[in-house]
Formats: structure tokens, sequence, C-alpha cells
């Protein structure tokens, strides 16, 4: 059933514009379909990385080949079991690692190019910061490291304080935070600089619901600012929600790639609500159809959860181990 | 001592470490850019490693170019603060504790006091500075590698040698603080622990009736204070000072119900040497570079013989009645130093020493003054004041003014040492003899020794930070430890580095050992030979490499002008700064390109 699907939604990928998109498609969906062609942001070109140990030896061929580009406005998702690639990836495009072989290109420059920080903000795996600094002097460290007047970088802090909701533990030293509060100054830094690529190494997780849903609305936000997200998560419900595009790796491979509501479409199946439609008619139903005598409410190809998409992928790449989808890109 | 070793002219001395410090640059640059190539073409092949270099070389220079003050600032700021808590309160609470049970150990009653709590309070400050750098730094950028709090740095506009250069100012600063503070509380603690006075009562004072004495002065032994005493001498008027004791005297004066002594004086001193120039006048009374040589002895002395026409005369220039001042004004008197050894022919007494004579000479008008004698105790330093006025030996009506009569016009005058007893010498060398100009500000010297600790201390910062680039922190503290220790003691390493004169290098030694064949016959000519001799020279070369970069800790500390009571040359300060900074910018260099290229994400 599983592969069947698959197949199906192939098909339509391959034969876009059969079903026209629903009239409540979000606004920041279009204006990232607008720009796509305008400007790349993130671009890789056969990036690889083979981690050795100290005396050179082969330890884990973490990234293997990866092609990706992102472009301005939007918010791309990587995905992927534990130990994919997704950290690693995140790690060459901010230099803090170098390829082994392939170009990993921010900006237009090298990703080793120290310039390109001015406009990245990076969000770390788990929050790497200072213990023995409070969150006040966090942001202002961070915000010296920009160029930045005195006046600016206080009101920064101040506001940044206030939007990841620290206020009230603005003065204790972060060794004091639990996980979810160091989760957020850890965005607060992130943001310090205003950036317009921010990189998010699994942003939710740590965080409480409320968190969460603040989180997700702020990203969606920053991206209708015009700002470019690149975030990696296992909470696919998150995914789902904010990401306009996402990739999926597998042992550091990339299987998919695409947009999520063209990934999570099944155009082979047809999904029919139909009020006021007697027993009769229903027998003779796809007949009504074609004389057009009922009311047709909604016709759209039912969707998948990005959670069977993942899973699915995931099964079949293990049953199948091979690249799968090169070059594809919406 | 401190004075044997003369301090090159300062602008020679620049212009050849400058020349020097550009081709070490050039070789350190030649040698990475080949070390890098090689590098990068093993990793992705010739033509591809070429690139690499070219890029790497192209983005150091636009890394340098655009380090910036403000972030090296906030970097610095961020090490300070990391820092500052714990680990500097305890270092501050060591030495009080070390200077607390420090006066259990320090003999107040030892010949010298001062030379003893200086070399003590200078050589804890050093020892306890030095490891808190070495601390500081080996364990700050490993620490934030492995807690990768590193990633949010490195991921802004962060260059690697604004990190180098932030965690040096940082922890420079830190040590400053712990320096200044025990600085201050050194000072306090020498001057507190020497201060003393002791008591005499006008019973205690008697008429002296010998000769050569003038009348109504009287003399007479203080109380017993700081296990010492004191010989009081008053005039007339009932002022005076005491003997000197423990390399110090008192101010003695006369107030309405006795005498008093005032605190402790010379003990502390910066003495402003002035050097001369030596010749020597041999026993027929002709002119001669050197003395005569009293065989088996250490040829830097020359001696003159006792009781000849024999002479050695030192002459110093550029001298005026200024340099000579004191606090009270112009100079009352001439002061010379001088420590010379003594080669005896016969015995003598040995405890009563021999007599020499001093004669104060003007080059031009060859005016001489009276003949002073004094007693020489070998290698002890003698310091004569020669009265400033006196009569002329030639016409007793005239009396001659030193610094008006017998320093020439443009500032120069002769001094003349003769041995005064047959069958003995005096041996000599420019060192030894000196004239005391006016001295220096004791605070302001004991300041300078502090800031040749801490070129040490910064120097080990530096050290530390450019191997933690590289190494995990307990790897980074073991090498700098041993580059301190192998610093130290470099002047050693030199001696090995040099090769020994027989027996070769270590493999032909452990051949020899091997082989049973004694230091001095030839090996058998052959592959054998050659082979060994050119491991050994490897070897040598190599010892001669590692000396080199190595810091040359001895020459930055002047602890010793500061312990025998000399003031530190102001040249001799500005070269250590300047050597040392010469030495910092190599060292962050190094530290610079081992951070760049590596991967900090690990
Ligand atoms: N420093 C390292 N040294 C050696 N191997 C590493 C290192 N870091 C990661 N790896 C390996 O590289 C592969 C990819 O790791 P990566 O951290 O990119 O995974 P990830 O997708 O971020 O996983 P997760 O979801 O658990 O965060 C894994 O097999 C991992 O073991
Ligand atoms: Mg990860």
């Amino acid at each position: 059933m599983a592969s069947k699907s698959r197949s199906k939604r192939k098909h339509s990928a391959a034969t876009k514009p059969a079903n026209p998109k629903p009239a409540a498609e979000p606004i920041a969906a279009v204006a990232a379909e607008k720009t796509a062609e305008s400007e790349v942001v993130i671009e890789t070109r056969n990036l690889s990385k083979v981690y050795r140990d100290f005396w050179g030896r082969q330890k884990v061929q973490a990234l293997k080949s990866l092609d990706l580009e992102v472009r301005k406005g939007e918010i791309f998702g990587l995905l992927g079991p534990n130990g994919s690639g997704k950290t690693t990836t995140i790690k060459l495009l901010l230099g803090l690692l170098f390829p082994t072989s392939g170009e990993a290109l921010v900006f237009g420059t090298d990703a080793s190019d120290v310039a390109k920080n001015e406009r990245i903000g990076y969000l770390p795996e788990e929050s790497y910061l200072y213990k023995f600094l409070n969150a006040e002097e966090t942001l202002d460290f961070y915000g010296r490291l920009f160029k930045m007047s005195g006046v600016e970088r206080r009101r920064r802090t101040a506001e940044l304080i206030d939007k990841v909701g620290l206020r009230w533990a603005r003065r204790r030293p972060l060794k004091e935070y639990s996980k979810g509060m160091t989760r957020r100054i850890g965005l607060a830094q992130a943001l310090i600089n205003d950036p317009d690529l921010i990189l998010l190494d699994e942003p939710t997780t740590g965080l409480d619901p409320i968190g969460i849903r603040e989180m997700k609305d702020m990203l969606v936000a920053l991206r209708d600012q015009g700002k470019t997200l690149v975030m990696c998560s296992h909470l696919l419900a998150d995914v789902q929600d904010v990401c306009d595009r996402i990739a999926i790796l597998h042992q550091g491979e990339l299987k998919e790639l695409g947009r999520v509501d063209t990934l999570l479409q099944l155009s082979g199946e047809t999904e029919l609500r139909i009020a006021n439609l007697s027993d009769e008619a229903q027998q003779e139903i796809k007949a009504v159809i074609e004389r057009d005598g009922a009311k047709l409410i909604s016709s759209k190809n039912p969707t998948t959860t990005l959670e069977d998409l993942f899973l699915e992928i995931v099964r079949d790449s293990e049953a199948r181990p091979g690249r799968r989808a090169k070059g594809k890109s919406t | 001592m401190v004075l044997e070793s003369d301090i090159p002219n300062f602008l020679p001395w620049l212009l050849d470490q400058a020349w020097f410090f550009v081709r070490v640059v050039f070789a350190l640059f030649c040698g990475s850019l080949l070390f890098g190539y090689l590098v990068a073409a093993i990793r992705n092949g010739p033509a591809k490693g070429l690139i690499v270099t070219r890029q790497v070389v192209v983005t150091a220079a636009v890394d340098l170019l655009c380090t910036s003050p403000r972030r090296i600032m906030a970097l610095a700021w961020l090490s300070f603060k990391e820092s500052i808590g714990q680990r500097l309160v305890v270092a501050f609470v060591l030495f009080l504790l070390i200077l607390m049970f420090a006066g259990w150990f320090l003999d107040p009653d030892s010949p010298n006091p001062g030379r003893l709590y200086l070399s003590f309070v200078l050589s804890a400050t050093n020892g306890l500075v030095l490891m808190l750098a070495l601390f500081l730094s080996s364990f700050s950028l490993p620490g934030d590698i492995k807690s990768r709090t590193i990633y949010t740095i490195v991921t802004k506009p962060v260059r690697r040698s604004e990190i180098v250069l932030g965690r040096l100012l940082g922890f420079t600063a830190i040590g400053t603080l712990l320096l200044a503070a025990t600085g201050v509380l050194s000072y306090v603690f020498v001057v507190r622990s020497l201060d003393h006075t002791h008591e005499i009562q006008p019973s205690d004072l008697s008429l002296i009736e010998k000769s050569g004495y003038q009348p109504g002065q009287k003399q007479g032994q203080t109380n017993y204070a700081q296990k010492h005493r004191h010989l009081v001498t008053v005039d007339g008027t009932g002022n005076g000072s005491t003997d000197i004791q423990h390399g110090h005297w008192h101010e003695v004066t006369r107030t309405k119900s006795g005498y008093e002594l005032g605190p402790p004086l010379g003990v502390l001193a910066a003495r402003v040497p002035i050097g001369g120039r030596l010749s020597f006048v041999d026993r027929e009374g002709k002119q001669a570079d050197k003395g005569i040589s009293v065989g088996k002895e250490w040829t830097y002395r020359s001696y003159i013989a006792g009781s000849t026409l024999a002479t050695a005369n030192w002459q110093f220039e550029n001298l005026s009645e200024k340099r000579f001042s004191t606090s009270e004004g112009p100079p009352k008197s001439l002061p010379i130093a001088l420590s010379l050894s003594v080669f005896r022919t016969h015995k003598g007494k040995i405890e009563r020493g021999v007599i020499g004579s001093i004669e104060l000479r003007n080059p031009d008008t060859q005016l001489t003054s009276r003949i002073y004698t004094f007693r020489v105790r070998e290698f002890v330093l003698h310091e004569i004041d020669i009265p400033r006025r006196q009569i002329d030996k030639a016409d007793p009506d005239r009396a001659i003014d030193i610094y008006d009569d017998l320093i020439s016009d443009d500032g120069r005058i002769e001094v003349i040492i003769r041995c005064e007893e047959g069958g003995q010498y005096f041996g000599m060398a420019q060192a030894d003899v000196y004239l005391r100009s006016q001295d220096a500000s004791f605070a302001v010297n004991f300041f300078k020794g502090y800031l040749g600790i801490w070129l040490q201390m910064v120097i080990v910062v530096a050290l530390g930070v450019m191997f933690s680039t590289l190494l995990s922190a307990p790897v980074t503290m073991m090498a700098t430890m041993a580059s301190i220790v192998m610093g130290m003691f470099s002047d050693y390493v030199l001696e090995l580095a040099s090769g020994p004169e027989y027996g070769g290098g270590p493999i032909e030694s452990l051949i020899r050992l091997l082989t049973q064949r004694n230091m001095t016959s030839p090996l058998p000519p052959g592959m054998m030979k050659s082979m060994v001799e050119t491991g050994d020279s490897a070897y040598l070369f190599a010892l001669r490499v590692v000396n080199f970069l190595l810091p040359n800790f001895s020459t930055y500390s002047d602890t010793d002008y500061i312990v025998n009571g000399f003031n530190v040359p102001a040249g001799l300060l500005l070269q250590h700064l300047l050597s040392a900074a010469a030495y910092l910018l190599v060292v962050c260099l190094i530290g610079y390109l081992f951070l760049k290229t590596r991967e900090v994400a690990r």
C-alpha cells in the first residue's frame, strides 16, 4: 500500500499542474514561490563529509554528495533519523567543519568565509553558552561581536529577552537555567544580529507545548519578514506546520526533496464530500458526477501525514539502499 | 654579578634584533607555507593543494587585516569574566599564606636581610603568577572546544586571530591584577619586615680620645634589636650616624631627652652605577692593556703587583655634579664602589685584609687628589665616599673640589688603584669598580622587577594559548610546563646543543659505550661513522632549534638587579619589552595558524 501511494505521488510531481491550488494557501508560501528563482541563499554541490580519527583513518561517512539549494524567504526543513547527517550538514554550512569534498556556498561565498557570519544566526543542537554569564550579559557579549552601537545593542538585548519570555530571569546566571530556558536564550542569541539566514538545529526540543507554539509562530513570522530559515527536527508535526520545503536524509544520503504540500499529496486518489445526495444517487455517484447533477462541495487529493511519508522513505531506503532524489527539486 | 654583563648599545642592538626578527618571520612564513602545501597536497592532490594553500594565505591575510579591537575586547572581557572568580582568589590567598609563614623561615640575622626578603618575595610571586598563567591559559580554549561553546563564537563574525588575542589579553589582565595585588603586598611586607630602630642612651656614648677624630665626637653601642646592634658616632652637635650592619645604617639625631635613631637606610636601594674603562700601568710604570696573569686563575681578572709602580686605572666619562646630587642637594662626596680579588704570595693577616689605595686624577690637568687607603677583603663590595673638598697635597693653602677641579671640563675623571703591600696582588676586571651616582627610587625599581615577571607571565599565557589551539587541556599544560622549565634552563640546553667536545653526540656516545671504546679514539671510518655523525648533528641541530623557540626566561628576569640593590637600566627594560613583544607576535601567529586550520567542531 505504502509503495503504491508513493509511486502515484511521484507521478503527480511529474505532471504538476493537474490540480489547482486551494484558495486558502498561505500567502507567505506564495511569496516564497514568487522569489523562488530570484535568490539562492545556500547552495551545496556534491558536499561530502568523512569523519576521520586522529590517524586519518576513515570512521564515518556522514554525508554523501549532497546537492541542495535554499532560496531566500523560505523555511527549509532537514529531516532524517538520528545520525543521518543533519547536524553535519549545518556545521558544514557554518564552516565549523571543512568538507571532505564538494562545496558549500552561503550567500554565494564559501562557507569558511567569516564575513558571511554577519548575516547568519545559529541555534546549536544544545545551547552551548557560557554558564557564568546571565541572560543580559550573554546577549550583550554576542552583540559586541557584531558591528552594533551600544545603544542598539541594549535595545536589541531587552527586546529579545522579552520576545523569548525570559524577562523574569534575565539577571540569573545561565547555569541556573532549565533546559527550555536555555533553549530560549539560545534562540535570542541566534537573533541578536537580526540575521538574514537562520540555521536552527532542532529548535523545539526541550520546549513546553506553549513554547513550541510560540517558537513555530516566531519562525513563521521571521519567514514573513523575508528571512531564510533552515531547521532540522525530529518532530514531524512541527516540520509539517512550518516548513515550505524539506529534504529527507538517511545515512548521509538525500532521499527526498521538495515542497511539503506537493510531497504530501496523493494525486492518484480523489476525496469527495457531498451533501444532499439521495441513496439512489449514491449508487450512481460516478454517473451523477459525470452529468454534473450533484453539488460538488470539494474535490481534492487527500494528503498523507508527514509521519507516514517519513517512515515510508526510511523503510524503503533501508530495504533498497542507494541514491534516489538526486537533482530533483521543486 | 649583575654588572659583569655589559648592556649593549641600544640602537645597534635594535637594528640587529629587528633584522634577525625579519629573518625569523620570513623563515616561519616559508616553512609554514611549505608544510601547509604538503598537507594540502596529500589530502587533495598536488594541483588542488596549491589552490587550497593559496586560499588559506589569502584568507589569513584578510583575517589579520580585519582583526577588530572591538571583538578582541569583547573576547578578552569574556576570558576575564571566566577566570576572575575563584581561581584568582585562591591564588591570592595562597600568596597571603606564603607571606604569613615566610616569617618563620626568613632569618633577619642573615648578613643581608634586605636581599633575602626581596629574593624571597620576588621568586614567590614569580612562581605563583606563572602557575596561574599556566592554568588559566591551558584550560580555557580546550574547555571551550570540549563544551562546544566555541560554536557560538566562531559562527559570529569572529576571526580566529581575535580568539587568540582576546584570550591573551583577558588572561593577561587577570595575571596583572594578581601581580599588582601581590606586588603591593610584597612591598609592604618587605618594608615592614626590615623596618626597625634601635635605642641609645646618652650614658652609652663616650668621648673619643684617639687622634684623627674631631673634638666633641662621641661613640657608643646601641641596644640589640633585630639580632644586631650598631656603633653610633655623633659629632659635637649630637647628630651623626651608625655604622653599617646587616646591610643598613641609621641616622642619629639629638632630641631634648637624648638621641633618636631613624629607620634603616641603604637596605632597599637602587644604586645607579657608572662604569668606566679599565687600563693598566705595569710595574715599570708603562701603559699596558692587561695586568699580569697569576696562573691558574680565572682569566677574566687581571692582576697588579703590590708595592710597585703597577696601577689599575679606570677612566669614567660623562660625569657631572648633577648626576651625583642627592635629595639633600649637591653631593658632599664622590662615592666609589669596588670589589677586588686578592692573590697572596704570602699569607699575611687574612682577617685584616690587604691594604690598597685610591687616588683621583684629572686627565686633562693631571691634578691629583690625596691618596686614600682602604683594606680589601676579597669579593666584598667596598663603598668608599671620597669627601668632596680636600686640602691640596702640594699647596696646603689651596682646597681642591672633586667636582670642580678633578673632573675635567668634558666630564672625565681617572681613578687609580694600587696595591700597597709587597708580595700581594689585586685582581680586577672592568666591572669591579664603579662610581655610584644618585640612587634611583627603590619603589620604581621594585616595580621594574615586577615588570620583568609580568613579561614572563604574558609569555606563558601566550604559549598556553598557542598550545591550546591544537592540543587538549592536559597535554597543553604539559607542553607549556615543559617550555617553561626548558626556557628557565635554556642556557644549559644551549650548552648541550653546541655539542660536547669529546666522545661525540648521543649516538656516538652510545656506540662508544656499547663497544667499550674510550672517549678520544676516533671511530673507524666508513658508512657507520658518517651515519652516526649525521644523526648526531641532526640531533644537535634539533636541540638548537628547540632552544631557539623556547622563551629565554632568564633574560627577562631582572630580579638579580633588584635583589642586589641595583637600578634596572631603562635601556635593558626596553630591550626586554621589545624582544618579548617580538616573541609574542610569533607565538600568536603560530597559534592563529593552528586555530585557523583546524576544525573546531570535533
Ligand atoms: N565528531 C564526530 N566524529 C565522528 N563521527 C561523527 C562526529 N559527529 C558526527 N559523527 C557521525 O556522523 C554521522 C552523522 O551525524 P550527525 O550529528 O550529523 O547526525 P544528525 O542527523 O544530526 O543526528 P541527530 O538526529 O541524532 O542529531 C553519525 O553517524 C555520527 O556518528
Ligand atoms: Mg543532530
